[in-house]
């Protein structure tokens, strides 16, 4: 099977499958390697990478929730330069394409890493995180300059500023739109006492992020594909995102709560798409069944008076 | 590293504050090493019904290894459990501890925490009939020794962490192992690390180390949650931990 996920152009994204994990939740490349069937995902998205090197966040980092966690890293990298250099080999090697997650930063570091990017053909595409404190402006400069990149563009919106971005940010150039980046808050780490700032995960964002899809999906021009992003904890939430127009999804903190989640999202996923589109029912689907099978497969069952004859 | 399944197969008080649990583990976590740890998680034997709450795994140090796949653990008696309860985990995490060829004494401290992160090294240390001297700090104190192997000498710190004889004692040690709470492990490990550059001539490299036991989201290395600063490089307890060489570490 396979899925265009961004906008047909001269550059676009295929994949076989739907499903992919969602920056940040991953790692550079092959972290999962021994637990997941790679083959099985649609894209390998990367953890966000800066142009320069950054350092890990001060202090308490993750704190964990009632049904998720607080998250706070800071996003440290080795920078660009060093992540291509270490990472590359292992890209060229992995079965799935790869996505590359730029940190927006400012417009130069993006106009810089999309001159070295150009170069990297194991990158299949990028994907473009706007921070939550950028302005309208700001953000749609980034997106303009990481628009010249001579590969898909995917842009990751921040989750409040969501409904203000998207129709700029698809008009600016974006190749497909990921909804969203998670929430921000603020919680007490109950061994240092004192309140952090960060990213909220777990199932609880998913209802907020799946109401963002639907309404966007119908104000955001058709051939603008978007990616449901957040909160995604079993089959039946990745189907919820498809279902509110979504094209694809990204499974972030479930993968390290179950790793083998997002290899069974996937395989449940490709198949539930398959069968939708060969207007199959469940049991009648397998993956080679081609349209006239499933139109048979589909008839009225005879009745017994019919068989009487 | 992999994640498999286990199961509690018995649970034993060892003392009014303890209770060790052993568990039946896949094959692949029998090879567990000191220093190494599991990240476990409670799940429900149907797989759908999965409940997320707590969301996190746990960080588990196995304290004992026993033939028949058993592996032991020991968590705080407040801590529900019942035998037959089935867990996923994945492990083993990070790299076993490095020891000096020529280890003839060491010490270990416990400062704020329980010495659950050092205690599975002891049987082969004692086996190899080095000194072990424990120090238990903080509120470390109340941690009730009887149940550890009668060869470990317990020392109990005076409030300002110092103890009798802890020139001797630091001057003594071949290797010295530290575990703090988790909450502020930096601020702990640098207070050990200047009490040792007080009272020897040279604290040098591969002396004191810190064994961290923070939240560790992934345990694979993918969230780059757990990164730590060393001189030249940035390391992830995960992968390249858990325990790290105190005089490398950037404690700001």
């Amino acid at each position: 099977m396979a899925i265009e996920i961004t906008r047909s152009r001269k550059y676009s994204l295929v994949v076989s499958t739907p499903v992919m994990p969602a920056a940040g939740a991953f790692g550079f490349a092959d972290s999962y390697r021994a637990m997941i069937d790679y083959e099985k995902l649609g894209a390998l998205v990367t953890n966000p990478v800066t142009i320069d090197a950054w350092n890990p966040a001060a202090g308490t980092r993750t704190v964990p929730l009632d049904a998720g966690l607080l998250l706070h890293t800071g996003l440290p990298n080795p920078g660009l330069r060093k992540v291509i250099r270490r990472y590359r080999k292992t890209w060229s090697n992995l079965p799935i394409p790869v996505i590359l997650h730029l940190a927006g930063t400012s417009v130069q570091h993006v106009s810089q890493a999309v001159n070295l990017l150009d170069e990297v053909d194991e990158v299949a595409a990028v994907e473009l995180g706007l921070s939550d404190d950028l302005t309208e402006g700001e953000a749609l400069a980034l997106v303009c300059a990481a628009s010249k990149l001579e590969k898909p563009l995917l842009v990751r919106l921040p989750f409040y500023e969501c409904y203000q971005l998207a129709l700029p940010a698809a008009e600016a150039g974006a190749d497909a739109l990921v909804l969203t980046a998670a929430p921000r808050g603020t919680a007490r780490d109950a061994h240092s006492g004192r309140l952090v700032s960060g990213r909220i995960y777990g199932p609880l964002i998913k209802p907020m992020i799946l109401r963002l899809v639907g309404r966007l999906r119908r104000e955001v021009a058709a051939e603008v594909p978007i990616i449901g992003c957040g909160g995604i904890h079993s089959p039946q939430d990745a189907r919820d995102y498809i279902d509110a127009g979504a094209i694809a999804v990204q499974v972030d903190t479930a993968t390290w709560a179950q790793p083998k989640m997002l290899e069974r999202i996937s395989r449940d996923l490709g198949g539930w798409i398959a069968t939708r589109r060969k207007d199959a029912l469940l049991d009648e689907w397998n993956p080679d069944m081609g349209h006239t099978e499933a139109l048979q497969r589909r008839a009225p069952a005879p009745r017994a008076n019919d068989l009487g004859k | 590293m992999r994640e498999s399944q286990a199961y509690i197969e018995r649970i034993k008080r060892v003392n009014r504050q303890y209770q060790r649990l052993e568990l039946a583990v896949h094959q692949s976590l029998t090879s567990v090493l000191a220093g190494q740890a599991l990240l476990a998680r409670r799940i429900e034997k149907d797989f759908e019904s999965e409940r997320w709450d707590p969301y996190l795994r746990k960080l588990w140090f196995p304290v004992d290894l026993h033939a028949g796949n058993l592996l032991t653990i020991e968590l705080s008696a407040h801590e529900q459990f019942s035998p037959g309860e089935l867990l996923s985990i994945i492990g083993p995490i990070g790299q076993p501890f490095r020891f000096r060829q020529k280890l003839r004494n060491i010490l270990l401290i416990a400062n704020q925490t329980t010495p659950a992160p050092l205690l599975m090294m002891l049987p082969s240390l004692l086996k190899r009939q080095v000194s072990v001297t424990m120090v238990l700090m903080g509120e470390a104190r109340a941690y009730d020794t009887s149940h550890l192997p009668g060869e470990v000498e317990i020392i109990h710190a005076e409030d300002d962490l110092s103890w009798n004889d802890m020139v001797m004692t630091l001057g003594w040690a071949d290797q010295v192992f530290a575990a703090c709470d988790p909450g502020d492990e930096l601020r702990h490990f640098a207070d050990i690390l200047r009490l040792m550059r007080e009272r020897r001539n040279d604290v040098p490299l591969n002396y004191a180390f810190g064994v961290f036991q923070r939240t560790l989201p992934c345990g694979v290395g993918a969230c780059h949650a757990c990164v730590l600063n060393l001189r030249g490089a940035q390391k992830l307890q995960c992968v390249d931990g858990l325990a790290f060489d105190l005089t490398t570490l950037r404690m700001n």
